[in-house]
């Protein structure tokens, strides 16, 4: 993978990976106002994420599925590293409802 | 013949010298910004500053002006000016308004002051950007603070993006994740929020200086103290989280 395209799929990963940990914790709160505090959040992560994605190539056609195995697979375990250190805290993170 | 009174001991206009006589209310002594913590302002920036009141000023009535962020910073090398405006209604176009008449960027935000006075006491990043700013009128005392973890974890999130993209994101950007971090911390600790206060914690806590931060000179010893200072103050946060939620 040359460099630059390493970095796009670098930042790609870690603006998912914030924009899927705010997803469940939108459904770990009650309360509103925090929730869409996440909400924000979480569509200033999935926009930093397009941004990216429109710059890595294939930008015009879907990723190879290595690639894309390699991207989901990325994005799965840090989402489940983050849901295990809020875990100790926050009841109701259901991880599994994005986990296929 | 009407007759105008004024004591015969002053200051200046002897008798005899010519003066103008006009109603008071016609031309109101014009408010100088107010100044909190900052020792030196170019004079440009002053006028800039005036310039931003006046745009805002006639689109919306309101209860103060705010201004804040790195444009106080001395120098020239800031991206944008950001402006808090506490008004009772929001008014479009005034980011576009302010461009235009200065050339300059700007971030507005809006705040009723009920709000404005709920995010002062639970977030510490309003805090921080009163304790270096302009406005337009004097501000109240801060109200006092208080600790929402869950909302602190919250905004602390957004710091992890320093771990996450430690190599293909800039000096200024590594800065800002970092201050956002010792904020958050120095709240949680109960200690004054200032810009020197939190570059002195960077220091101490994350042994970096701060111009080599916004350089970007930093190395991978500094990112594991930074990972290392993260995780324990997001496990202290989740912890105390899950106390306040369970007793609420």
């Amino acid at each position: 993978m040359p460099e630059n395209r390493k970095k796009l799929i670098s930042l790609l990963i870690g603006h998912i990976s914030i924009a899927v940990i705010h997803e469940i914790l939108i459904g770990s709160t009650e309360n509103k106002e925090i929730a869409d505090h996440y909400k924000k959040e979480m569509e200033n992560a999935i926009n930093l994420s397009k941004k990216y994605r429109v710059k890595t190539n294939p930008k015009n056609s879907s990723f190879r599925n290595k690639d894309s195995k390699y991207i989901k697979s990325q994005i799965i375990n840090r989402v489940k590293l983050e849901c295990n250190v809020k875990s100790k805290g926050y009841r109701k993170l259901f991880f599994s409802s994005i986990s296929p | 013949m009407d007759q105008v009174y004024i004591p015969k001991i002053r200051n200046g206009m002897p008798a005899g010298s010519y003066v103008v006589i006009r109603p008071l209310n016609l031309e109101l002594k014009k408010q100088a910004p107010i100044l909190y913590n900052i020792k030196e302002l170019e004079p440009v920036k002053i006028g800039l500053i005036e310039q931003i009141f006046s745009v805002i000023d006639s689109k919306t009535e309101t209860e103060n002006i705010i201004i804040t962020g790195s444009f106080l910073e001395k120098g020239f090398n800031f991206n944008d000016i950001d402006v808090i405006i506490i008004a009772e209604t929001q008014s479009r176009g005034i980011e576009k308004e302010i461009k235009e008449k200065t050339k300059i960027e700007t971030h507005v935000i809006f705040f009723d002051n009920q709000l404005f006075i709920k995010a002062l006491k639970t977030d510490p990043i309003y805090r921080l950007m009163l304790s270096k700013c302009i406005s337009r009128k004097r501000l109240t005392p801060l109200p006092e603070k208080k600790l929402n973890y869950r909302y602190l974890d919250a905004q602390l999130i957004k710091s992890k993006s320093l771990i996450l993209s430690f190599d293909y994101i800039d000096g200024k950007e590594k800065y800002k994740l970092t201050r956002n971090l010792m904020a958050i911390h120095l709240f949680v600790k109960n200690k004054t929020l200032s810009i020197d206060n939190i570059e002195k914690g960077i220091k101490k806590q994350l042994g970096i200086g701060i111009e080599d931060l916004k350089n970007n000179l930093t190395d991978n010893n500094f990112l594991r103290k930074y990972k290392t200072f993260y995780n324990g103050l997001e496990g202290e946060i989740i912890k105390n989280a899950g106390k306040q939620e369970k007793a609420d």
